[in-house]
């Protein structure tokens, strides 16, 4: 058996690649045809073969690491940056938005009745469900925090309940937010008002959604002994990603809710 | 448990509860594992788990082989003039 003199990790030839390419093209692909010819069968497609890249590409990854010993500390620092790096871009991503809202807020068009919020929008109020909302986030921040020292200090028990702790408030966040937009006087179709709002808070809410599966999927790890106090990566990414969609909400809040109302 | 080989002894039930009863304990499965994945077979780790992994594979990649033709259909259709009545 051929070993290696370097501490890096030489992946063995896979196939997700490119199945992740090809859903990317169907899932794009498949929303011009549904424009067009009104046919979903191929956006559906392409959904369906990116969850199965998804799944088993990361699936691979957790063999690489936990069960094949690849993650030494350079593989591991690589992982770091990668992780920090994706998180900037999406950091960017969001920044894009709030330029939109800026745009639009700071200087409102006669159209909208020259102010902010513009005439004829009830905006909701910063202090009720928001305000509960901002609660939750900042709540799990401190739960995840519980479920990471909980980790390194090898007590297993509590790094599970934490971490379900974190994953509940999750969901809850989801939930009530979920009841807002139904609730809400006000749609995406209404004017600048209505798009940067749900446009902002919709792809904030979406990150909710993927920073909990993320972290459901630490759980699941976490109760299968993947996790060691001083090796657990993954969890540290997962962490890192939910503070970041918390940090976003607390802009969301201050500038759409607070400020824009 | 298996107790095949030893003289019947009736053990009271309680000692045979080891675990606590907050919830239900599972095993660390991970060295199994990790002697799964680091066997010297030549296998991909894509493919390293067993059968069930072969199975999922080949699903994914006959969904990517028609799902590009069936776009390469639908790029046909999109291209082709509409027919006027």
């Amino acid at each position: 058996m051929a070993h290696q003199a370097h501490a890096y990790h030489m992946v063995d030839p896979s196939p997700w690649p490119l199945t992740g390419a090809i859903a990317a093209l169907l899932m794009t692909s498949g929303l011009a045809v549904w424009f067009h010819f009104h046919s979903t069968t191929l956006m559906i497609l392409g959904t369906i073969l990116l969850l199965l890249t998804m799944f088993q590409w990361w699936r691979d990854v957790v063999r690489e690491g936990t069960f094949q010993g690849h993650h030494t500390p350079p593989v591991q620092k690589g992982l770091r940056y990668g992780m920090i790096l994706f998180i900037t871009s999406e950091v960017f991503f969001f920044l894009g938005f709030f330029w939109a809202f800026y745009h639009s807020s700071l200087a409102p068009t006669p159209e909208l009745g020259g102010c902010w919020p513009p005439t004829g929008i009830t905006t909701l109020d910063p202090f009720e469900v928001p305000l509960l909302n901002t609660a939750v986030l900042l709540a799990s921040g401190v739960t995840v925090t519980w479920a990471h020292h909980s980790i390194m200090e090898g007590e297993r028990k509590q790094a599970i309940q934490s971490l379900a702790l974190t994953i509940a408030l999750g969901f809850y966040f989801t939930f009530l937010q979920a009841m807002e937009y139904y609730e809400a006087p006000f749609t995406i179709a209404d004017g600048v008002y209505g798009s940067t709002f749900f446009v902002a808070t919709g792809f904030h809410g979406l990150h909710v959604i993927i920073g909990s599966m993320f972290l459901a999927v630490c759980l699941l790890r976490q109760i299968h002994f993947h996790f060691t106090s001083e090796h657990h990566f993954g969890f540290e990414a997962a962490a890192w990603y939910w503070h970041f969609v918390d940090v976003v909400w607390l802009f969301l809040y201050i500038s759409i809710y607070w400020w824009g109302s | 448990m298996c107790l095949c080989g030893t003289k019947a002894k009736k053990l009271p039930v309680l000692a045979s509860r080891a675990f606590s009863s907050s919830a239900r304990q599972l095993k660390n499965k991970v060295p199994e594992a990790q002697k799964l994945f680091q066997e010297d077979n030549g296998l991909p780790v894509h493919i390293k788990g067993g059968t069930g992994d072969m199975m999922l594979y080949r699903a994914t990649m006959t969904l990517t082989i028609a799902g590009t033709c069936y776009s390469l259909y639908w790029l046909l259709m999109a291209s082709m003039p509409q027919k006027k009545a």
